[in-house]
């Protein structure tokens, strides 16, 4: 199975450990990932501020005619604000040709073009309804018996369509935690945001919306949250300890990828799964597997 | 131009004399999505469904009923504006099918391109945001992270940085940070000509 990665800026950087792990499991899956070659940023939640409608379309649409150039094969994107941005502008190109015709205006000053017929898909989706939940239970080495986690989706994971899970009440996730043995506790809040890219500019108000997801978590018998965002993964761990000495709290949840699971479901050495670049260490839950 | 919500009932008693189209007008031409906006039945969902509405001074509904009453200034002033996460729920949920987020995000940009600026921290963060993605054609963390620290005066730069120390530090120590400066796209010259046509051809800030 081929597809193109659109690893996008964060999984470069705070969101490594997802590059890492997601590679490893993929190799094991048998997905074979080419990255776009010169992609640029997807311009994210706050690229509002700097750039007009037409220029955030744009900086999808130049991704989406690289690949189409490239070979044409689906794009995944495993990080939320990525997968939102591409396939929500992906979708306006192709219910409104006008809009198509004005970007490809643009698109010409790099001698490049898109006809709107690119495949988006978010990691989750792609490993659910392509690779499939029995190749995934197959995979499995050592089964994560009696790991209580809450999978996280983050509010952008599935939206705005909710194309291949619920864009209000998500299962992928869980049924892939259960596949690797995993205990999927109810999350009532899996879908609530989590600040995103305000923390850094409104951190007192995002300190209560992290709050109410890692207690929400540890009520249902969460012991460590599964994400499969870049920038939800940053936010709930690392200002996890600010947040408890602003609000006088005393939370120390890990807080993963759910790739990091699969590799450590599969096998795979604590290098691949990327255990060593959490801040807060999943060990003490991970040994009882 | 089609009938917005008031003028047409100002005839009958006191019902819409509060209602001036003029400004629902400017929105629907100069805003991004602003046009959407028409689809609008106030039924409230979008600000049932925003994790910030709390920390609003006017949800969306009420700023959507704020334009058509045709109040300008307390639209282009509102914080409210510049707090959306972008975590899609309003446009999940409207029955409608208003994108509401993207007005709200059109809203904020047509305020900042005319020296409105409802949320100066925010708006600074999005102006280095914008600014490394101008630049590189990516985005590279603690580029701008940095320039958003050393955009306030001094003192304050300095607070914020002792405040993110540790948040840097540990993004270093566990291999989370690019040590090197982003290289640029390799295209990076087609791509800025991109951005500036596009920024020429669209709508959304005050020409």
């Amino acid at each position: 199975m081929n597809y193109f990665l659109y690893q996008g800026c964060s999984l470069e950087a705070s969101g490594v450990h997802y590059l890492v792990s997601l590679k490893a499991v993929a190799k094991v899956l048998g997905l074979s990932l080419k990255e776009i070659e010169d992609w640029n940023c997807c311009g994210a939640s706050i690229s509002y501020v700097g750039g007009n409608e037409l220029s955030v379309d744009v900086l999808a649409a130049r991704n989406l005619a690289l690949a189409e150039a490239q070979g044409g094969m689906d794009i995944i994107a495993p990080c939320s604000s990525c997968y939102v941005v591409l396939n929500k502008v992906n979708r306006k190109f192709q219910e409104k040709p006008e809009l198509l015709k004005e970007v490809n205006e643009v698109l010409a000053e790099g001698n490049l073009q898109y006809s709107g017929k690119i495949r988006v898909r978010h990691l989750l989706d792609v490993l659910y309804h392509d690779v499939g939940l029995d190749k995934i239970r197959s995979a499995v080495k050592r089964p994560l018996q009696g790991v209580a986690v809450a999978g996280y989706v983050g509010c952008q994971s599935v939206r705005p369509y909710g194309e291949y899970d619920s864009a209000e009440k998500p299962v992928i996730q869980d049924r892939i935690l259960e596949a690797i043995g995993a205990t999927a506790v109810p999350f009532p809040t899996k879908m609530r945001c989590c600040g995103s890219g305000l923390f850094l500019t409104e951190l007192d108000y995002c300190y209560e919306l992290i709050r109410t997801i890692l207690s929400d978590a540890l009520n249902n018998g969460g012991k460590i949250i599964s994400t499969v965002c870049p920038m939800c993964q940053m936010n709930l761990e690392a200002y996890q300890d600010r947040m408890n000495k602003a609000l006088g709290t005393d939370f120390k949840v890990p807080i993963l990828f759910l790739t990091q699971l699969m590799a450590v479901a599969f096998g795979l050495s604590r290098k691949e799964a990327a255990l060593d670049r959490l801040m807060i260490s999943a060990d003490p839950y991970l040994k009882a597997a | 131009m089609e009938q917005v919500v008031g003028p047409k009932y100002q005839s009958k008693g006191s019902a819409g004399k509060d209602y001036d189209p003029s400004f629902a007008r400017e929105v629907y031409e100069k805003v991004d999505s602003g046009a959407e906006l028409k689809m609008c039945m106030q039924c409230g969902v979008c600000a049932g469904s925003c994790p910030l509405r709390d920390k609003m001074d006017y949800s969306p509904r009420k700023i959507f009923a704020l334009i058509r009453a045709g109040k300008r200034e307390k639209v282009l002033k509102s914080k409210a504006i510049m707090l959306c996460t972008s975590c899609y729920s309003c446009i999940v949920r409207c029955p409608r099918k208003v994108p509401v987020m993207d007005i709200m995000h059109g809203l904020a940009h047509y305020a900042l391109s005319l020296g409105y600026k409802p949320r100066a921290e925010t708006a600074l963060f999005g102006e280095k945001f914008w600014g490394n993605i101008y630049r590189l054609g990516r985005v590279d963390e603690k580029d701008v992270a940095l320039r958003y620290f050393l955009g306030h005066k001094l003192s304050d730069a300095v607070l914020l940085m002792l405040e993110n120390k540790n948040m840097g530090l540990g993004m270093l120590r566990y291999k989370r940070m690019k040590v090197l400066p982003e290289r640029p796209l390799k295209n990076i010259k087609s791509f800025r000509k991109m951005l500036d046509k596009a920024k020429a051809m669209g709508k959304g800030g005050a020409a």
